[in-house]
């Protein structure tokens, strides 16, 4: 049996923690200046994004005129291609010959509104989960005694 | 009173069935709100309903046949249709999900959802109260 919209708002709740799970990775790697090696050079953490996307109906669906989208998911993780923040640190083991080290290019601030707007998208999720579960809890009242 | 099978029960039952499908359109609608060029769908039903009824001067849904003599009348209830909303962008990456909208409409399809369950089990009493005499 199919229960209407349990599998599209846990959909939804899989990708939005996800999202949050790579902002918790950005803002935990704020300061992380050895992600990787380059011709023996630390190279600075790369700030991720995730790429959401519909998850599409099968054709007899959509040839029904059925419901063309069935949720959402990560389709990638993908780095910001952005430059690295330069950062004047003398005594930092990984400066350069002229005292710069190479920071990650995560802007805490546009982590923390991320954080913020994948919260809601959460909440809203799980609304919209209730909802169905309480309109599934109400039609089993159907014919009782 | 409209047995079950009757044409008011029909309809309870296929309003039930839009109310149910509009709840997963609108929980897809709300699992998408952050999907770049993602457009939200709706269900139309009630639309299709009342233009069915208005088209008989009577206001009363078409007979419904089960026997091959018997005299075309068509689907009595319409099947609810999903259309898509392209029409609109409401944020800048081409989006057109209004999460307070949705909000506002899956708290209003609930309510509705539980008025149809409601009148279906008061017609099955109803019923009951007939067959049983109490």
């Amino acid at each position: 049996m199919k229960l209407g919209g349990f599998d599209i708002s846990a959909s939804g709740l899989t990708a939005q923690r996800l999202r949050m799970d790579v902002i918790a990775s950005n803002i935990a790697n704020a300061e992380t200046t050895r992600a990787s090696f380059e011709n023996g050079r630390p190279v600075p953490y790369r700030r991720k994004m995730t790429v959401m996307e519909p998850i599409r109906a099968d054709f007899r669906d959509v040839l029904k005129g059925k419901l063309a989208t069935k949720g959402v998911r990560v389709t990638q993780i993908r780095e910001d291609p952005s430059p690295f923040k330069q950062v004047y640190l003398p005594t930092h083991p990984d400066a350069d010959e002229n005292g710069m080290v190479h920071m990650p290019n995560v802007d805490l601030v546009k982590e923390m509104v991320d954080l913020i707007s994948a919260t809601r998208s959460y909440e809203a999720n799980v609304t919209a989960l209730n909802a169905s579960k309480a309109m599934f809890m109400k039609s089993l009242e159907i014919g009782r005694q | 009173m409209d047995l079950p099978g009757g044409a008011s029960f029909e309809r309870l039952v296929g309003a039930l069935h839009a109310a149910s499908l509009r709840q997963q359109v609108l929980a897809n609608n709300i699992a998408n709100v952050d999907v770049p060029h993602f457009k939200r769908s709706d269900v139309v039903f009630e639309e299709l309903l009342a233009e069915k009824l208005s088209a008989r001067p009577d206001k009363k849904l078409p007979l419904k046949t089960f026997l091959p003599g018997h005299m075309p009348g068509g689907s009595p209830v319409p099947e609810p249709r999903v259309v898509k909303d392209r029409s609109t962008t409401f944020n800048h990456n081409g989006n057109n999900v209004d999460i307070d909208r949705e909000m506002v409409l899956l708290a209003e399809n609930q309510l509705r959802y539980n008025l149809f369950v409601q009148q279906i089990d008061h017609e099955i009493r109803m019923l009951r109260i007939g067959i049983t005499g109490r």
